[in-house]
């Protein structure tokens, strides 16, 4: 596979509905401390888009919340380059095409690209207007440290890369 | 006595929170109810209170698919309160943005929403695995008509550029240039999702609806007109409540409505089509003829194909706009609130959005009343949905529960933005 140069981190999700606000807290947050080279988004509403999003690059890292399947505040990282979202993984979506549906059709279209990385953390309430809870905000700061680590490795692959080249 | 039961506890392919309840006894139809249960979001009562001026951010937010509808609603509404008018390229630019807004839904209904249930597939995105072509180019068209709302919006979702009298910024006419070239394309993937469509095995059923749209002397209408049936209504918007009503139902959150003398009406393309055949362009009307369909369509499936040529009309339209574009002197017109009562009533893509608000001297909103399409659309929902079932009585209960599904989706409806849940009970008795 060819290393990634270009990376792009999209937080999904509606900030005003609670847990569903995880994916934007955590792109804020990467915002200020990634390198300007690695574009950070946030998403809301209908994720068709995203296909457009990621055209330009060659690796994107994903944070979304996901329904609750045990314990709110439990982070999930899937790596998509091997196959499809687990189907106990439900991220949640207002609308007709979440994450999940723009990842899976990105997929059946022959545009997604060969690295998708989704960070989904299992929410507990989506109520609009309510506060996020507190075990969910907590895993902002980890998530973060994880894919600034993780993009830090890419970079060193793809520096690898090019070296012998 | 034998009931039974059908669930279907996740359909992902409508806007919002509902379920269905067929009750058959004796073989029969006896009652269909479209239950939305979702909770009101007091919109209306939001807006007490508040500034006209903040009214177009705070409406947008009620769809993330038409804003445009609501906002242009709104606006019309608060300079017909205040005695102004939006003339020349403001207008062309309202105009405009509500290309964009049609292109955008439509496409994401026709080809993503609905374009499965005629091909046999559970979802578009099993279905791109075979269509691949077709779902790239539905996917072109509504980012095409994405564009177009970002830049005159601002952004694609909830636009922030709109404001009562015109704009906070008109384009220039070199940020057109671009878009036009996109939409030179799109108005050509527009042309074969109609040929595509058209090819469709359409269940041979048609109602003898009441539509109702908006009816303009020269356009197409969008954004201007007089509300009209064709049973006989011609009214001003100011109006809608001598002919219409909304009445609260036990089993729905959204308000129901109705013609006050007759019941269910339509509202949405196959009533703007039925209504204004003669405002479409003739190389429209001439593909409408291609695509089997004459100037009155009553076939509710075959609303896809209404759906897609006002795809092809919108890209054709914003062309002529773009290309007759020269920026106006001033980005609105000035407004001097006053003691008043103004109203709007837009072609969302859905149907007439019809929205009234009464103004303290300062422009401070008292009261606000918004009617979306979909509310009134539920009684005929309801109605189709009892003569469909009615007419698949004999089939198995599974095939039932298809073609109820489809017959909602014939209607793209928009309950909310808040979730996509359908639970449909067959109750036999």
């Amino acid at each position: 596979m060819t290393a990634p140069h270009k990376i792009l981190v999209i937080g999904a999700g509606n900030p005003d509905r609670a847990d569903d606000g995880i994916g934007a807290m955590v792109a804020r947050r990467l915002g200020q401390l990634l390198p300007a080279d690695v574009a950070v988004l946030t998403r809301s509403g209908d994720m068709l888009s995203l296909i457009d999003d990621w055209a330009a690059f060659d690796a994107v890292f994903c944070i979304d919340a996901a329904a609750p399947i045990g314990a709110p505040g439990r982070v999930h990282r899937i790596d998509l380059t091997a196959g499809a979202l687990p189907r106990e993984i439900a991220l949640t979506s207002s609308h007709a095409f979440g994450l999940a549906e723009a990842i899976e059709l990105a997929q059946a279209l022959g545009l997604a690209l060969p690295r998708i990385i989704v960070y989904a953390v299992e929410g507990r309430c989506f109520d609009a207007g309510a506060a996020m809870a507190p075990e969910v905000a907590a895993t902002a700061g980890a998530i973060a440290d994880r894919i600034i680590a993780e993009i830090a490795t890419l970079r060193q692959e793809a520096g690898e890369v090019a070296s012998h080249a | 006595m034998a009931t039974k039961t059908i669930r279907v506890d996740y359909l992902a392919r409508i806007e919002g929170e509902g379920a269905l309840d067929l009750e058959v006894s004796d073989g029969r139809v006896t009652s269909a109810q479209l239950r939305i249960f979702e909770p009101p979001r007091f919109f209306e009562a939001f807006l007490r209170g508040r500034s006209y001026l903040e009214t177009p951010d705070i409406v947008a937010r009620i769809c993330g698919i038409c804003p445009i509808a609501y906002q242009m609603s709104a606006v019309h509404a608060i300079e017909n309160a205040f005695g102004a008018s939006v003339g020349g390229q403001l207008r062309a630019l309202r105009r405009l943005i509500y290309c964009g807004e049609w292109i955008e839904s439509h496409a994401l209904h026709v080809v993503m929403l609905h374009a499965p249930d005629f091909l046999g597939y559970p979802d578009g995105i099993r279905m791109a695995r075979d269509h691949g072509d077709a779902v790239r180019n539905g996917l072109a068209l509504k980012k095409a008509g994405n564009e177009l709302i970002r830049v005159l919006g601002g952004r694609e979702i909830h636009p922030v550029n709109v404001k009562p009298g015109g704009f906070h910024r008109v384009s220039h006419p070199r940020e057109l240039l671009p878009v036009a070239e996109i939409l030179k394309r799109a108005s050509e993937l527009a042309r074969d999702l109609v040929r595509w469509v058209a090819t469709f095995p359409f269940p041979d059923f048609t109602s003898n609806y009441e539509f109702v749209a908006l009816r303009h002397p020269d356009e197409y209408p969008f954004n201007e007109g007089r509300l009209v049936s064709n049973r006989g209504i011609d009214v001003d918007i100011r109006d809608y409540d001598g002919e219409f009503e909304e009445r609260h139902v036990a089993h729905s959150t959204a308000l129901h409505s109705v013609v006050k003398r007759r019941g269910a009406y339509l509202v949405g393309p196959l009533a703007r089509y039925a209504l204004n055949f003669d405002r479409l362009p003739p190389p429209i009307q001439a593909l409408a003829g291609e695509a089997g369909l004459g100037p009155v369509c009553r076939n509710p499936f075959q609303s896809i194909i209404v759906r897609a040529l006002e795809i092809v009309y919108a890209c054709e339209e914003a062309l002529r706009l773009i290309a007759g574009y020269e920026p106006p002197d001033a980005a609105s017109v000035p407004l001097t609130p006053r003691t008043s009562t103004g109203f709007g009533c837009t072609e969302a893509p859905r149907g007439i959005c019809w929205h009234r608000y009464d103004f303290e001297a300062d422009g401070t909103i008292r009261t606000a009343r918004i009617v979306p399409p979909t509310s009134q659309n539920q009684p005929s929902i309801e109605a189709d949905l009892a003569a469909v079932a009615t007419a698949f009585l004999d089939q198995p209960d599974e095939t039932i529960r298809d073609r109820c599904e489809q017959s909602i989706r014939n209607y793209d409806p928009c309950i909310s933005c808040s979730a996509h849940f359908l639970k449909l009970s067959v109750h036999r008795t």
